[in-house]
């Protein structure tokens, strides 16, 4: 049977993806990274990388064990390699952090640190992407969604093999012209490979598929969609040509990352209008919490972008337009995870509780596991108070961001608490809670039985 | 005779799935349009032809199993063959108003 199955290590993923958010969140509060520092500080890398691996590319990839064979109908492929691939980016990610530490001053550590976390976090993730590429191989001619993933792992592997080029030097293991002139040019074109073309590409390519499955809209292929996956794959291109001419050519680097700029807010704006019409398409008539909050990181995502293709609002937004950065990360990527994570945790969690008692005994619905008119609130507040961090960065306000950060950080615990209760099945009825002769779900351990 | 036993049969399969509902959309997979086909062939040997709304999903098998077991439960039922299908493809234009 062509199809899916529950994939065992999502919920671990997603598990250790909340715990490096909070403590992401926890440094931003705490004054750690920028805007107390530099961009370029070893204080604002940590913080980076624990967000955008520990967070964001833990959850892209717990997704993405669940979803790629759901967007291709066929079974993931090497599904053993999902719990050592945990392990390593974990393992790589704390190495790398101790590696920022050495370099920062922590005189009980060493930089080769850095080095050794690359080498694990390389190899973590070219076992998923291979997982992933593999499954989706045996699945051609893809379908549109499953492009945008393919092209996102593609991302993935470049930004983690400049990633490495730079531990490399950065530890002083290697010397070399060629990878110095990466490093002092590279740094933007390593974070729009990761943010821009390896998670906001990937999610993209997921959505286009979630968001017609959640609200019953057509998906075929529109105009749009296409117009959207070339001016994508347009950007992705000349960005990964940027970083080559880093090395060999700068002069040229700055026209065509202008020209990369252009396409990114072309696939913005289709992806927006494609959004739209999915929502208006709808057979569903209620729209659930999870795709309203989606709609809200698509504002996200729209703004940040728009903004960023003006260079007076670049020039405003701070060191490395930090402002934009930030809402990019936090509005768009980190508020549609959020978003998701709302829906995908009751979902599984259903899945795992109730289906193999569907037809025998009386089962909640998915929404049944969950309260929407608490978790409102939480979104409401956390994108406030992203709104409210971002503006802060605009103004140079620190104190402000503070207090805007501690909002953010109590949203998203605040959420990661809802995340649980559906997980424990709190919000379903005492005498249904826990069908006989099922076991009551591991809350992040994968199920110690095989499925059936 | 036995060809009105075997509606009959096939009218009760119909009205027992409706205990089953789709996870997701929490309606009944028949309100839904997920039961494409449901014969009885005599000796009490039903065939049902089913769907899923998304192909892929996760649900799919459980569904599927779901199916098999209401149907079996069928007073008068002595088999149950459930064959999950993508031709066509769900649309939510199958569902009942």
């Amino acid at each position: 049977m062509p199809g899916a199955t529950l994939s065992r290590w999502t919920m671990s993923y997603f598990a250790a993806a909340c715990l490096f958010l909070v403590i992401g969140e926890c440094m931003l509060a705490a004054g750690y990274g920028y805007p107390f520092e530099t961009v370029a500080a070893f204080g604002t890398l940590a913080l980076v990388h624990v967000l955008a691996i520990g967070w964001l590319g833990l959850l892209m990839l717990g997704a993405l064990l669940q979803f790629v064979p759901v967007l291709v109908a066929v079974p993931l492929r090497g599904e053993r390699l999902a719990g050592p691939t945990l392990l390593l980016v974990i393992a790589g990610l704390l190495l790398l952090l101790g590696g920022f530490a050495a370099l920062a001053g922590a005189t009980t550590l060493s930089p080769n640190l850095l080095p050794i976390g690359a080498v694990a976090l390389v190899t973590g993730f070219a076992l998923a992407a291979g997982m992933f590429a593999t499954t989706l191989f045996a699945a051609r001619p893809l379908p549109h969604p499953a492009r945008f993933v393919a092209a996102g792992l593609l991302a993935l592997m470049a930004t983690v093999l400049i990633g490495a080029c730079f531990a490399a030097l950065l530890s002083g293991a290697i010397e070399s012209d060629l990878l110095t002139a990466l490093v002092v040019r590279g740094v933007p074109l390593h974070a729009a490979l990761g943010l821009g073309g390896w998670l906001s590409f990937t999610a993209i390519g997921v959505s286009y598929r979630l968001l017609p499955m959640f609200m019953l809209a057509p998906d075929d292929v529109r105009p749009t969609t296409k117009i959207a996956w070339w001016a994508g794959i347009a950007a992705l291109g000349l960005v990964a040509a940027s970083v080559g001419l880093a090395v060999i050519g700068p002069s040229a680097m700055a026209g065509l990352l202008v020209l990369a700029m252009l396409l990114t807010l072309g696939l913005t704006v289709l992806y927006g209008v494609d959004a739209v019409r999915l929502y208006r398409q709808r057979r569903r008539r209620a729209v659930e919490l999870n795709i309203r909050a989606s709609y809200a990181a698509f504002v996200a995502l729209i703004a940040s972008v728009a903004m960023f293709a003006l260079p007076a609002m670049r020039a405003a937004a701070g060191e490395g337009a930090a402002a934009l950065v930030y809402l990019f990360f936090f509005g768009w990527l980190s508020g549609l995870g959020l978003a998701q994570l709302y829906k995908i945790v009751p979902f599984l969690t259903w899945l795992e509780c109730y289906g193999p008692v569907l037809g025998r005994v009386p089962v909640p619905r998915v929404q049944d596991l969950v309260s929407e008119r608490r978790a409102s609130l939480w979104f409401c507040l956390y994108h406030a108070a992203v709104s409210a961090a971002t503006f802060s960065l605009f103004m140079g306000s620190h104190p402000s961001f503070r207090i805007a950060a501690l909002a953010q950080l109590a949203a998203t615990i605040a959420l990661i608490a809802e995340f649980l209760r559906a997980r424990n099945l709190s919000a379903v009825a005492a005498a249904s809670r826990v069908p006989i002769g099922v076991p009551r779900p591991h809350l992040f351990l994968p199920p110690f039985r095989p499925q059936e | 005779m036995e060809v009105a036993t075997n509606e009959a049969l096939a009218g009760a399969i119909r009205e027992a799935l409706r205990m089953i509902i789709d996870p997701e959309l929490g309606r009944s997979i028949i309100d839904l349009g997920l039961i494409y086909d449901v014969r009885v062939e005599d000796g009490g040997i039903a065939h049902v032809t089913m769907t899923t709304t998304t192909r892929g999903c996760p649900a799919s098998e459980y569904l599927k199993e779901a199916v098999r077991n209401c149907v079996w439960y069928v007073p008068g039922i002595e088999y149950a063959e459930v064959r999950l299908t993508y031709e066509p493809a769900w649309t939510p234009e199958m569902m009942a108003d």
